[in-house]
């Protein structure tokens, strides 16, 4: 649970657009926007290195120090580069913290399943995290989720997760997978039948097939 | 054997821009580990199946391989020693467009050792540089 929000100092943005914040890169910053609250959405710029440091540790919720005024904002979208290297803009939203927000967190698969003892048996993981409405205040970084007990045939939904606090609201569909064990020889063979099923034959010409009936 | 569409609205199509950057498929989404494509190419449904089978020989079937990318796009090329002209050719094999960044295939329940190292073999069947992707931070 994270209870500390880091200070975060930024300038507003005159100029808009990829060209400048291009620029706004170059220099070894980060374009964001902060909206949310019914005011009107600024678009700012932040320091890259201190500001990346905190987000891959996990915080997501900021004080913004956004030239003497400071807010409180919740970090909403991530935007990344075609090859999902470097993260190229944030968005943040205003936040009170008093305020119940809705928030994706991930999950930590932790503990030995019982069921991978079986021969030929495999855990697939589904969903890497789940959406929760919780206080601002009580945002967990990530949720772990014990998998010890898990069995083939018996896997673990997203309503099976033990959330950190009871005032915690899962919006994820609880029927969700998020761990599951299958025995590997089923999966491999239906993976087999799908390729040979494809192989060979030509395929089928839609429009073709539609030439020939008109001409008919 | 190789992979190929099930029915098609044409048979031949355009060969088209092959220099843009991928904005979709560009993420792992299914497993935990992932091969991503540095460079644009047509993967051949040969290719594609000949990365799979270098993994699974060396992951012995152990975790689960996802293929994220479909050869459904047809290739034509016309016989050698034939004059230019007479139409297009007829189909010779089927590719799937790759464009800088698309991840070609995912591996889930297996270490990251192993991963990374069944990925290198299969990025050695590519024809196009590769580079091992895990999963990113979202919010």
């Amino acid at each position: 649970m994270s209870h500390e929000t880091p200070v975060l100092s930024a300038r507003k943005r005159e100029r808009l657009g990829s060209r400048y914040a291009r620029r706004v890169r170059d220099a070894g910053n980060l374009p964001a926007v902060v909206y949310g609250h019914k005011q009107d959405p600024v678009s700012i710029s932040m320091d890259a290195k201190e500001t990346l440091g905190h987000i891959y540790k996990g915080v997501k919720l900021f004080s913004l120090d956004i030239e003497g005024e400071e807010q409180i904002v919740l970090l909403k979208d991530l935007q990344y580069d075609y090859l999902g290297t470097n993260i190229m803009h944030m968005d943040f939203a205003r936040v009170d913290l008093t305020e119940r927000v809705n928030v994706r967190v991930p999950l930590h698969l932790i503990g030995d399943a019982e069921g991978l003892k079986t021969s030929g048996a495999l855990l697939i993981s589904g969903i890497a995290e789940i959406e929760l409405e919780c206080l601002v205040t009580n945002l967990p970084e990530f949720i772990e989720v014990d998998i010890s007990g898990l069995d083939v045939g018996d896997p673990m939904t997203a309503g099976k997760v033990q959330l950190p606090l009871d005032t915690m609201v899962l919006l994820t569909d609880p029927e969700t997978l998020v761990a599951n064990i299958v025995i590997q020889a089923a999966e491999e063979t239906d993976e087999e039948a799908q390729v040979a099923g494809a192989e060979g034959s030509e395929p089928e010409v839609l429009t073709q097939k539609k030439d020939e009936a008109d001409s008919e | 054997m190789a992979l190929m569409p099930k029915r098609v609205k044409h048979r031949k199509e355009f060969r088209r821009a092959r220099d843009r950057k991928a904005t979709k498929g560009n993420y792992v989404a299914f497993g935990d580990f992932g091969l991503q494509a540095l460079e644009g190419a047509w993967l051949s449904a040969r290719s594609i199946e000949a990365g799979r089978i270098a993994a699974t020989h060396y992951l012995k079937r152990d975790g689960k391989m996802f293929i994220r990318v479909f050869p459904d796009k047809p290739v034509s090329k016309k016989p050698l020693e034939t004059r230019m002209g007479k139409g297009k050719a007829d189909v010779d094999y089927w590719a799937a467009r790759v464009k800088p960044g698309t991840i070609l295939y995912e591996l889930a329940g297996v270490s990251e050792t192993r991963a990374r190292e069944a990925m290198a073999r299969v990025a050695n069947k590519m024809p196009v540089r590769c580079r091992f992707v895990q999963r990113r931070i979202t919010v």
